[in-house]
């Protein structure tokens, strides 16, 4: 292309608006924190799953989820000019802002599975929300981000059945694990700061309070047909949704970044 | 009444939780044949069809998985139909082995081995 051409064409596109980068920041941590906690949070089954293949499975579902994170603080690191890196690992426990649902420890199988219920499901219906964005960078992410996390739905739903249909301990532990759940399930569409920006450029589709609803409407029906405890309607109160992480999430902190800890500055 | 040929019987789905071996084919790129990958345990063929792609699918490895309860596969390893005592060389591309009957008919014409096709 000669420059001539070039310099008609870009003086042919129309002005690129400009990015609510404070507001998209906030959006771009929350969900690479989720990704990021709930990656190292299931990887702790790595070694001690039920069996062999469900071990490899979700070994290997943590490992997606760490790269969507990977692809997400990316994003966000271009957008402030920031490391990756540095975002991921060297922040303190409460500057991180996933969604206080991740912050349980990792319980026990059945607790495992429900935490990945009500986030899968919840994820969905966010990258559902982004995908027709107008912030090319992120509507793109979250297309490929939205592929994979399909399987993710269907193996946590099939996990999900055989708990319920499984009756005595299985169905009890599932059922106990729901119940402590229920009221943090939402805390994924705990509003952000500027959400409004977001909404009006186009780049969120509708406010995390109204997100919060099409979660509950799409998981209502496989709920109640399973006669398991639904979430609260109540909306989330107040923004502490993200914060606050408590006693579980500095232990889990201080394994993730304990490397890195180890020697700080240290190439790898 | 002829005897049928004789395959392992095919065991009946526990479908009770129990784990049970299911054979797992992949193919890696599109025009493949499908080959034996391994073998996964899993209660049932949702839970199996998981763990194949898990397992010989996670790293974008395959492009087609085909996931085979091992008790549906019917077994043949019967040596009589399989390897009988006799010569059945004759039944292979290459037909009988006349290395020996050509050596010893050239000594008796006298005619050395050819060399080779000329030119």
């Amino acid at each position: 292309m000669t420059s001539t051409s070039r310099d008609l064409a870009e003086a042919e596109e129309p002005a690129e608006p400009e990015l609510p980068v404070p507001a998209l920041d906030a959006l771009l941590r929350s969900m690479a924190d989720d990704e990021f906690v709930i990656g190292c949070s299931d990887s702790e089954w790595t070694g001690i799953a039920p069996i062999l293949e469900e071990d490899i499975a979700m070994s290997s579902l943590s490992q997606d989820e760490l790269g969507h994170a990977t692809a997400l603080y990316g994003l966000l690191a271009e957008l402030i000019d920031g490391d990756p890196d540095v975002l991921a690992y060297d922040r303190e426990p409460n500057e991180y802002r996933h969604a206080r649902l991740l912050d349980h420890g990792r319980g026990d199988w059945a607790m495992t599975i429900a935490r990945r219920y009500l986030y899968e499901t919840a994820d969905a219906v966010r990258l559902e929300a982004l995908a027709g964005g107008s912030w090319a960078p992120l509507a793109g992410l979250v297309g490929k981000m939205a592929r994979e996390e399909r399987y993710h739905a269907m193996h946590i739903g099939t996990w999900l059945e055989r708990l319920a249909a499984a009756g005595g301990e299985a169905r009890d532990r599932l059922e106990a694990a729901l119940t402590t759940l229920a009221t943090d399930g939402a805390t994924v569409f705990t509003p952000l700061p500027g959400e409004d920006d977001l909404v009006t450029a186009g780049i969120l589709a509708a406010p995390m309070s109204e997100l919060a609803d099409r979660w509950r409407a799409a998981i209502s029906p496989t709920l109640t047909r399973l006669g398991l405890p639904l979430p609260p309607s109540s909306p989330v109160a107040d923004a502490r949704g993200r914060s606050d992480h408590g006693e579980p999430f500095t232990w889990l902190w201080s394994e993730f970044t304990m490397v890195r800890r180890s020697d700080p500055g240290a190439a790898w | 009444m002829t005897e049928p040929i004789p395959t392992t019987p095919r065991a009946p789905s526990a479908s009770d939780g129990t784990l049970e071996p299911w054979e797992v084919f992949r193919q890696e790129k599109d025009g493949d044949p499908m080959r034996h990958g391994g073998s996964v345990m899993a209660p049932d063929a949702e839970l199996a069809v998981h763990y194949a792609r898990e397992l010989f699918g996670r790293r974008q490895e395959s492009v087609r998985l085909w996931v085979v309860r091992r008790a549906d596969v019917l077994d043949l390893d019967d040596p009589d139909l399989l390897q009988p005592p006799l010569d059945r060389s004759f039944k292979k591309p290459g037909g009988f082995v006349m290395r020996d009957k050509l050596a010893a008919a050239r000594e008796a014409a006298g005619q050395s081995k050819p060399k080779g096709r000329p030119g």
